[in-house]
């Protein structure tokens, strides 16, 4: 799919220029590129709200935009906003009527909603006076609202206390594991990676690399790492013997580079005996911001 | 029809949210209270005054109302991106504008209802007074007033269909233009429309127009609304019993109209990106 708006001067085109995706059910799939790559207008694209200027799509089957799919989505919008005059449950009670829910089941399900973003105690503080993260967690709870089969979330944790973010990733996790798919785009790319389990790297309106987290992380010379407090002058020495290179971390804690799980083990349990502590043991990983960084060709400088 | 009555009951709570417009029913409701104590400028025919600008002013602060109201119905959800939300929900275009239109209708509705009430307020208190004033008065016209009271009635009632029909061209200019230059164009819908019979005259070959300009006032003339059907005044004032299929007359025209002005906003706003 290709939305182009306009022209930039070099006559470049503005937008998402090539998005080639497909999303697998009971997952969280996670859209992440910089600022202005087309996040957003990707989003619009599946809600119907705008239209591809070529290619097409569909949900659940059903073409783009049509009404049948959006019984079974939820949307977090970027940066929501709501009619002010009505309260916390007042809100909720109207999105959910849009999809004829009513009765004692519903009220549950406000009360659970609510409880959920953690905003059952202010319930009955009009959407006026929310302060923004109050808005984002009302807006998570909205998107919910019917108990969708796939949720589009638009950087849902931005303007959250670190607590808030916190209870956000894990009702995205809850999300995911009742077989629900999570469609989460972000830049916040420490946020996205113990989060997602597919990825796909957009940049300038071009998705760049898609491929499970695992996949994308993988380092090809792969090693691995041992964090060891506690040594004495010779144990540091019989360190540097056995690991391929030391690095100092904090005064007394050093990081050893192993080629194989085995070696970084035998290491461990030779420096055990001389009453060195071993904190950490891990494959080294290449992070997210890494593989993110290489996809979208370096930091301009 | 769910998601209608939904979108535009939350659109008349909103409305009532706006300063702007309580302002002008507040001012509205103030001229209309009172306009008795204008009437003095016409001695003799002060009941006719007393008509005149209690039904002009629910008309003029009415207008105001559809138009600033109408205007900012879509423009609204567009900015604040209320109608994102909205539109992922199982809600269609077509609901959502006309979930709009209502809620504005249901808000002028309420609006022309609250004018109206002040104004028979101030038209029981004062109108056998001036009938007497009339009478007594010696070129004074004499009113009788078997059916003043039910043809007020029906004149709010008309001044209501008439601003229905206003609110929706607003809506219809907002979506073609901007929200400012569609309440200009209202404005000036609305004006010219009050001088529909002129523009007929104009058009009129024995006006002597050139043929170019007389096709383009008849045009003008077939397609804007004729807004002065709705102003029964006059007929009020001589006390003639208005008749219903007068009122479903006028009222068939306006609903006509509405469906038409509607049908075009559809296509517009159907492929318009939000
Ligand atoms: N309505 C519009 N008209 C013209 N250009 C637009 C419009 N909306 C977005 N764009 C352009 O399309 C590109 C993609 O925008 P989009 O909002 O999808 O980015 P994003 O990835 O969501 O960015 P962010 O991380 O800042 O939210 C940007 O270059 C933006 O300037
Ligand atoms: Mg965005």
């Amino acid at each position: 799919m290709a939305k182009i708006y306009t022209h930039d001067l070099e006559g470049n085109p503005v937008g998402l220029i090539d998005l080639s995706l497909e999303v697998e059910e009971g997952q969280i799939f996670g859209l992440v590129g910089p600022n202005g790559s087309g996040k957003t207008t990707t989003l619009k694209l599946f809600l119907g709200l705008i239209f591809p200027t070529s290619g097409s799509g569909e949900v659940f089957g059903y073409p783009l935009g049509s009404p049948v799919y959006k019984e079974r989505i939820g949307f977090v919008p970027e940066g929501p906003y709501f009619y002010d005059h009505l309260n916390a449950v007042e809100l909720l009670r109207f999105y959910g009527s849009l999809f004829g829910l009513t009765g004692p089941s519903f009220q549950d399900r406000i009360e659970h909603l609510l409880r959920l973003v953690g905003m059952w105690d202010r319930r009955d503080r009009k959407v006026a006076d929310y302060s923004r993260g109050m808005l984002q967690r009302i807006a998570l709870a909205q998107g919910l609202i019917n108990d969708p089969d796939i949720v589009f979330m638009d950087e849902p944790t931005a303007g959250l206390d670190p607590i808030g973010a916190i209870q956000i990733r894990e009702v995205i996790r809850q999300i995911r594991n009742e077989g629900k798919t999570v469609f989460l785009c972000s830049h916040l790319l420490k946020e996205m990676e113990p989060l997602c389990d597919t990825v796909a790297i957009l940049n300038h309106g071009v998705v760049c690399r898609t491929g499970t987290m695992r996949e994308l992380l993988a380092d090809e010379d792969s090693c691995y790492l041992a964090t060891f407090r506690g040594l004495s002058e010779s144990s540091l020495q019989q360190l540097q013997s056995l690991a391929v290179s030391v690095e100092q971390q904090q005064e007394d804690t050093y990081i050893g580079n192993f080629r194989d799980q085995n070696s970084a083990v035998a290491a461990a349990q030779a420096l055990a005996t001389g009453g060195v502590e071993l904190l950490e043991l891990h494959p080294h990983q290449l992070s997210l911001e890494e593989v993110f960084i290489e996809a979208v060709g370096g930091i301009p400088q | 029809m769910r998601a209608i009555w939904l979108i535009a009951k939350a659109t008349f709570h909103e409305a009532w949210r706006r300063r702007f417009l309580n302002g002008i029913l507040v001012f509205g409701i103030l001229i209309i209270g009172s306009s008795w104590t204008f009437t003095y400028l016409q001695p003799g025919a002060e009941l006719k005054m007393l008509i005149d600008t209690g039904l002009g002013a629910i008309r003029f602060f009415g207008m105001l109302i559809a138009i600033f109201l109408g205007v900012r119905l879509i423009p609204d959800e567009l900015e604040k991106q209320t109608i994102h939300t909205l539109l992922a929900k199982p809600v269609t275009r077509a609901q959502f504008m006309l979930g709009k239109f209502f809620g504005g209708v249901a808000t002028v509705f309420a609006n022309v209802a609250l004018m109206g009430i002040t104004f028979f307020i101030v038209y029981t208190i004062k109108a056998s007074q001036f009938q007497k004033i009339a009478a007594e008065a010696e070129e004074g016209a004499t009113y009788t007033m078997i059916f003043m009271s039910a043809n007020i009635a029906k004149a709010i009632g008309l001044a209501f269909f008439e601003l229905t029909v206003l609110v929706g061209i607003a809506v219809l200019a907002s979506i073609l233009f901007s929200w400012i230059l569609g309440a200009i164009f209202s404005f000036f819908i609305y004006f010219v429309g009050q001088m529909a019979d002129f523009l007929r005259e104009l058009s009129s070959p024995e006006h002597g127009a050139d043929p170019v300009s007389s096709i383009i006032f008849g045009v003008l003339y077939r397609i804007l609304p004729h807004f002065e059907i709705f102003d029964i005044r006059e007929k009020i004032l001589m006390d003639d019993l208005v008749p219903w299929s007068l009122l479903g007359n006028i009222t068939a025209q306006a609903i006509i109209y509405i469906v038409v002005i509607l049908m075009i906003g559809y296509l517009v706003f159907n492929e318009r990106e939000v």
